[in-house]
């Protein structure tokens, strides 16, 4: 690595990165689509080649992957896992019922095999939390009695996620089906047992773990997350569960610290972890794959719709607020392109990667304005 | 009054409460202790017409500008256990024959059998007074006692 270019066209990418997301404040839109659209601009077959550079994005892409797993953990307590796992269990399962079979479904059609099927399925069904709740936010709707029920969905496919993540792993990895049966159970005792035992956990991991200094409470988190993500990679449990599970086991007054101290990390190489993933994308494959995108996309809007409304519904909100849940649950984001990048790694067949980057651009930016403008 | 409460998960908790006019009104409080006053619409009761945005310090004013404060809500929770109490809020006014007295000098206990509970100055609470705490005008105190005790007190302030 030639480090002067390298820095040089960091730069370059940073700053494309820092005027796009200029044009997505300015549009009141999440950030997401737009990084990602800028990795398709850079790499081969875009208008500038990333070289030098290369190496770094790819390890700062991983680094994105834990810190945004690793927070979402933080994000929620088990208190909150509990309650949510309680009150909409039922929306929960009509949800993975409902959104996961379009992705597997269009991989079959697709002819891509049952690997891709299992991943894909995963893609459209997890909604994007992250740009979920920046808009209930900016859109004043917090306060919104809709507004439980969705956050409670978006908790329950996180954890969802817990126990899907490494029995993909598993999987992918050309284990057996007993195998990824064996580790999923692995996974969800794990994660039970982390929900059950955190009220003891939280109060030694703050006596360990915590210290006045913010910097040295910084190295120590960076310090466990990496180690643990290691770990959970070498045992093909995926880095990215990992640093999940290490989020949640975190909670009290450590998590708060954590959240705060960590928050600029992972903005940062969360967007190179989108630059990087819009760089592996050759721009003739996106061609081909727009209009399964596009269609993969709508069937995906209206599963989504089905899930907010029935929900909503279920706990008892009015019309208007069922519609409002409804179109809430639309956006998709980060963990598509979390989950198609673990596909891609493991290599499954298809044109994942093309097929998944125009889903997520449609259905973050269309999504986040169905969300606006409904009402 | 009952007020529902409601996890937001990653967010915080929701309080709300339906008023007697039939309104909505709630207060959401951020993990970080950030409040926001939420008032729902009169047409549509799942969403807020209006969400004004509190910091800590800010809620504090609010609450004492509504005249409540945590040593009310519990009182009047003793209130309803305890029948036969009453407590009453007095407030000191400058002609006042224990302004710039203290509570002993008043003898409010021997006179009335009521008790001073705690004396409320600007936004300073002071629980429990002594007999030798100053009464200055303005200053707000509460009594506890039997009706007619916190009555008769109550003459004893006011004068």
């Amino acid at each position: 690595m030639q480090i002067d270019l390298a820095l040089i066209e960091l730069g370059v990418i940073m700053l494309t990165l820092a005027i796009l997301g200029r044009v997505a404040v300015y549009f009141e839109l999440p950030t997401t689509p737009f990084f990602l659209a800028a990795g398709l601009f850079f790499g081969q077959g875009g208008l500038i080649p990333v070289e030098e550079s290369a190496p770094f994005i790819e390890v700062g892409a991983t680094l994105g992957v834990i810190f945004l797993l690793f927070m979402l953990g933080l994000e929620y307590t088990p208190r909150e896992l509990r309650q949510s796992l309680r009150t909409n269990a039922r929306g929960g399962v009509v949800d993975i019922a409902l959104n996961a079979a379009p992705g597997a479904l269009a991989a079959l059609i697709l002819g891509w095999g049952a690997q891709a099927a299992v991943v894909l399925g995963g893609i459209t069904y997890i909604s994007s939390s992250g740009i979920i709740a920046k808009l209930l936010t900016d859109l004043r709707r917090l306060g919104n009695r809709e507004t439980s029920t969705i956050l409670s969905l978006l908790v329950i496919e996180d954890l969802v996620m817990a126990i899907f993540l490494p029995v993909l792993a598993v999987m992918l990895a050309g284990g057996s089906t007993v195998g990824a049966l064996f580790s999923g159970a692995a996974a969800l005792g794990l994660v039970m047992t982390v929900i059950v035992l955190s009220p003891f956990a939280e109060r030694h991991a703050n006596r360990v773990l915590n210290t006045e200094s913010p910097d040295v409470l910084l190295i120590t988190l960076l310090g466990l997350a990496m180690l643990i993500s290691g770990l959970a990679e070498m045992v093909h449990v995926s880095y990215a569960i990992g640093a999940f599970l290490l989020g949640i086991v975190l909670s009290g007054q450590i998590a708060e610290r954590a959240r705060t101290l960590l928050n600029p990390l992972r903005d940062s190489f969360a967007a190179l972890f989108f630059v990087n993933f819009g760089l592996g994308v050759d721009s003739s494959a996106l061609i081909n794959m727009i209009v399964p995108a596009f269609l993969l996309a709508i069937v995906g809007a209206l599963t989504k719709l089905g899930t907010g409304w029935s929900a909503a519904k279920m706990a008892g909100a009015s019309r208007n607020g069922a519609r409002r849940a409804a179109v809430a649950m639309v956006p998709r984001g980060e963990f598509s392109i979390v989950l198609a990048g673990i596909g891609v790694a493991a290599g499954v067949t298809g044109d994942l990667k093309s097929l998944v980057v125009s889903y997520v651009l449609i259905l973050a930016i269309g999504g986040s304005l169905l969300v606006r403008f409904v009402k | 009054m009952e007020i529902f409460e409601t996890s937001l998960p990653g967010v915080g908790v929701r309080y709300e409460f339906d008023t007697d006019r039939g309104r909505k009104v709630g207060v959401l409080v951020h993990r970080d202790g950030q409040r926001e006053l939420l008032i729902y619409s009169e047409h549509d009761c799942d969403s807020c017409d209006d969400i004004v945005h509190l910091n800590i310090q800010e809620s504090a004013s609010l609450v004492e500008l509504l005249g409540g404060t945590k040593i009310t809500e519990r009182l009047s929770d003793i209130k309803h256990e305890v029948q036969g109490l009453s407590i009453e809020w007095v407030t000191v006014e400058a002609g006042s024959p224990l302004a710039h007295r203290t509570i002993g000098d008043g003898k409010i206990r021997t006179a009335s059998g009521a008790s001073v509970v705690a004396i409320l100055r600007g936004d300073q609470s002071h629980p429990g007074p002594g007999p030798d705490f100053s009464l200055l005008p303005g200053d707000i105190v509460l009594i506890t006692g039997s009706a007619e005790g916190v009555d008769k007190a109550r003459h004893i302030i006011t004068g």
